[in-house]
């Protein structure tokens, strides 16, 4: 059999990156074909269900083509956003891929080209999926050209393009601006800054677009739109193949001259920096000491009440510890945990703030509260369950080594630092903000259902011992099928708020409370025996 | 073959490598020895182009670091001292990539590769359906020094090669840098089993807190400097004369 001649530098850059972000990065898997498929087979479920998700463009029958294209490319927008600031941290700089293929002869701009070409593959299959039904829909719709599928997956892809690049830009102006000392600090904030502006960006032009009635205008009133993306790749769809109206083809071009600014920038102008980011990686001695005080603190909070009495177990102490070192300085858990933590609190945010400034028309007073408390109930599960991905997985060994019975007192540290540093400043906060906005702390009663289901939920990744601390590696976490388990919490937190605003409407409210607090302290002794009495899994 | 003229890379307010001057000439294998934080991965990596230096510059086989990395990168292979491998593809899937960015033909490159897993006994069949990172280290590490030779490149750096092979594999290594070395290829050696490099190099360079102490030949510099062995030449001259004492000392804080 004769095989293929030298492939040129960048297509084996794609084809490797490919098989890299399809297969993990790391494995303990034996042979090829049982190898740890998870991330492929993960994505093609993920794939299918943005398919079904897509079908929400039915409702859009019959109306404007910017109605239904505004509502698509929000929704694009949006699970684009979130996969491609959740994965590009990894995919970008990886830090042992430094050793791998810096001394090989293949340019940085090389590298960027490659990496990024794979992040707008896999970014075009999802919005593939969840465009396929909006294509037909909106060939059907009031006014479209019969070449609108044709016109709405070019604006796609542009819009593909356009996260990506600006993901990439924002990555090397943080390398150029801040320097490589500051460089994963202000990583991780420019990821949760673009993972937040991506999700309210998304969410909030269909709703605002709605006074225009489908049709994009030239209106002092709605100068804004120049400033959403979702919008300017909408104006694409309705200028070439709907209205063709002034307005869309001013947000056609805004989007082309976006996405155009974009690439160039990223590949064009800043692309050198990105040679100067990987070796940062390798630059050991680069890295910041970590700050005494910062050290002392944390070790201030673990001897002082109360944590002192929840940390009796040295085990759950340590736990606890490494937990809260990792959420304060590992750059991979921080680009792991606080981007997919950070579109949760989007939401609930939106609901305070409406509570806040419409207290008077207002039916549901605290409506927005008892959202927001039930939905932020959720984070520090959600947040435990990232807790158990790293890069160092491996040295996770060490827990198994040590005497422990079980993973047990392990589970319950990296718990009680989830429920402190992610649950608890979140729903203070929200409380402070909501109380500072309205000043009657009244309705601050709605957050109690949340607050009390909150240890509860946190402890159901304990179930079975699967909660332990940096013990899976990071690939097992992909960010594709992130967006679907907030969709998940997002119905969770819906049934619970609307069963705190049933049992307030009937005068029930109290008694919701007592039932709940007495099914919480069953439910969560229940759940202590169980995570209690699991051992170890089977290491294979 | 290589040649550092003051050489220095800082790490904001540390410096690694200190004005580093030497030349190696081909065929020859120099030790490149130093104690933990020296600066010698450093210098390995500024010399492969992984690094950008801080000030002054270096040549390898006649071309300028600074202005022309990537011919450098065509004709240098590294072990690097971390063995990193991209775990989740086949050790074939993973050489055959290297062999692509290189340039190296499909049919040639698989010549290649099956010629080293014959010299390090390891089956094509490991080699194809074994994902790296089910290997054990020393089989990974084979697949990283059969990664850094595969383009037969003129310079070679080796950052302790020998971590994780086995008695049999480190003997063949041993020869086989040996034989390189005699058909012309400069090989630096770094590594902390002194008496591998006592043996196998040519000449030694000790450096340390990023600063060249000695260079010459080994058994040269361990008369010159009144020692047994090299490895005693090394520990009096980075300050390393006490540990048998500490150890001692410390030792005995183990008693019940």
């Amino acid at each position: 059999m004769s095989r293929p001649p030298a492939a040129p530098t960048e297509r084996t850059l794609r084809r490797l990156f490919l098989t890299l972000f399809l297969r993990g990065r790391t494995s303990r898997g034996t042979r090829k074909d049982s190898a740890p498929s998870s991330v492929g087979s993960k994505l093609l479920g993920t794939l299918a269900i943005y398919g079904l998700m897509g079908g929400l463009a039915l409702m859009f029958v019959g109306q404007t083509v910017f109605a239904l294209s505004v509502y698509l490319h929000g929704m694009t927008f949006v699970f684009i956003g979130m996969f491609v600031a959740a994965s590009s941290g990894e995919v970008l700089f990886n830090k042992e891929e430094a050793d791998i293929l810096l001394h090989r002869p293949v340019t940085p701009r090389a590298l960027l080209r490659a990496k990024v070409g794979v992040l707008v593959r896999v970014s075009l299959w999802l919005a593939g999926a969840f465009n396929a039904v909006g294509l037909v829909v909106g060939a059907f719709s009031a006014g479209a050209a019969v070449w609108y599928p044709l016109v709405h997956a070019v604006s796609t892809a542009l819009e593909a393009l356009f996260c990506t690049a600006l993901v990439v830009v924002v990555y090397q102006l943080c390398l150029r601006w801040f320097g490589r000392e500051r460089l994963d600090g202000v990583m991780t904030t420019a990821q949760v800054t673009i993972a937040v502006a991506v999700v309210l960006s998304g969410q909030l032009v269909p709703r605002m677009t709605r006074p225009l009635q489908g049709r994009p205008a030239l209106r002092a009133d709605a100068w804004w739109m120049g400033l959403l993306p979702p919008a300017w790749f909408a104006g694409f769809d309705d200028a070439l193949a709907g209205s063709g109206v002034a307005a869309s083809w001013l947000l056609a071009a805004a989007g082309l001259a976006a996405t155009g600014s974009a690439l160039w920038l990223a590949f064009g102008v800043l692309a050198r920096d990105y040679g100067a980011g990987l070796q940062t990686l390798g630059e050991s001695g680069s890295l910041p000491a970590e700050r005494p005080g910062r050290r002392r603190l944390l070790h201030g909070l673990v001897q002082a009440p109360p944590l002192r009495w929840w940390l009796r177990d040295p085990v759950t102490r340590a736990s606890f510890l490494l937990s809260a070192a990792y959420l304060a300085r590992d750059r991979d858990v921080k680009l792991r945990v606080y981007p997919a933590i950070a579109p949760l609190l989007c939401m609930p945010l939106v609901f305070v703030l409406q509570d806040a400034t419409h207290r008077s028309s207002t039916s549901n007073p605290g409506l927005g509260l008892a959202f927001a408390g039930s939905f932020l109930a959720l984070v520090p599960a959600f947040g435990l369950s990232l807790l158990r991905y790293s890069q160092q997985w491996q040295a996770s060994d060490l827990f198994r080594a040590a005497p422990l019975a079980g993973p047990a007192p392990l589970c319950h540290g990296a718990r009680l630092a989830s429920l402190l540093f992610l649950g608890l400043p979140l729903i203070v906060c929200l409380g402070g903000l909501f109380g500072v906005l309205q000043g009657d702390l009244s309705h601050l009663v709605f957050l109690l259902p949340g607050a009390i289901a909150l240890p509860v939920l946190a402890l159901i990744p304990c179930l079975g011992g699967n909660a332990v601390p940096f013990s899976l590696p990071g690939e097992e976490a992909k960010a594709a099928s992130r967006g679907l388990s907030m969709f998940g919490m997002m119905m969770a937190a819906m049934a619970l708020s609307g069963l705190v605003l049933a049992a307030r409407a009937y005068g029930w409210f109290w008694w919701l409370i007592m039932a709940e607090s007495m099914a919480a302290l069953a439910i969560r002794a229940w759940l202590r025996a169980r995570v209690a009495t699991a051992r170890w899994s089977s290491m294979e | 073959m290589i040649s550092l003229r003051q050489l220095t890379k800082s790490f904001g307010a540390q410096t690694a490598v200190d004005g580093l001057s030497f030349e190696v000439a081909a065929g020859q294998i120099v030790g490149f020895l130093g104690p933990n934080g020296a600066g010698k991965t450093t210098t390995l990596k500024m010399l492969t182009g992984m690094l950008e230096p801080s000030s002054g510059t270096a040549t390898v086989c006649g071309f300028d670091l600074r202005r022309e990395p990537i011919e450098i990168k065509r004709r240098v292979g590294l072990v690097p001292e971390s063995g990193a491998v991209f775990e989740s593809l086949t050790g074939l899937e993973y050489l055959e990539m290297v062999a692509s960015l290189y340039g190296i033909p499909g049919d040639a490159a698989l010549d290649r590769i099956k010629q080293f897993i014959s010299f390090f006994d390891l089956g094509f069949g490991t080699l194809t359906d074994k994902l790296l990172g089910a290997y054990s280290k020393g089989m990974r590490r084979k697949v990283v020094i059969t990664a850094a030779l595969l383009h037969n490149p003129p310079v070679v750096f080796f950052d302790e090669p020998l971590d994780g092979l086995d008695a049999n594999a480190a003997v063949g290594f041993k020869a086989l840098i040996q034989t390189l070395a005699r058909e012309g290829k400069t090989i630096v050696y770094s590594s902390h089993i002194l008496d591998v490099v006592e043996r196998v190099c040519d000449r030694v360079i000790i450096i340390d807190k990023g600063k060249l102490l000695v260079d010459g030949r080994p058994d040269e510099l361990v008369a010159a400097g009144g020692a047994a062995t090299l490895e005693g030449l090394f520990t009096q001259l980075t300050g390393g004369g006490e540990i048998a004492r500490r150890a001692a000392d410390f030792a005995r804080t183990f008693r019940p």
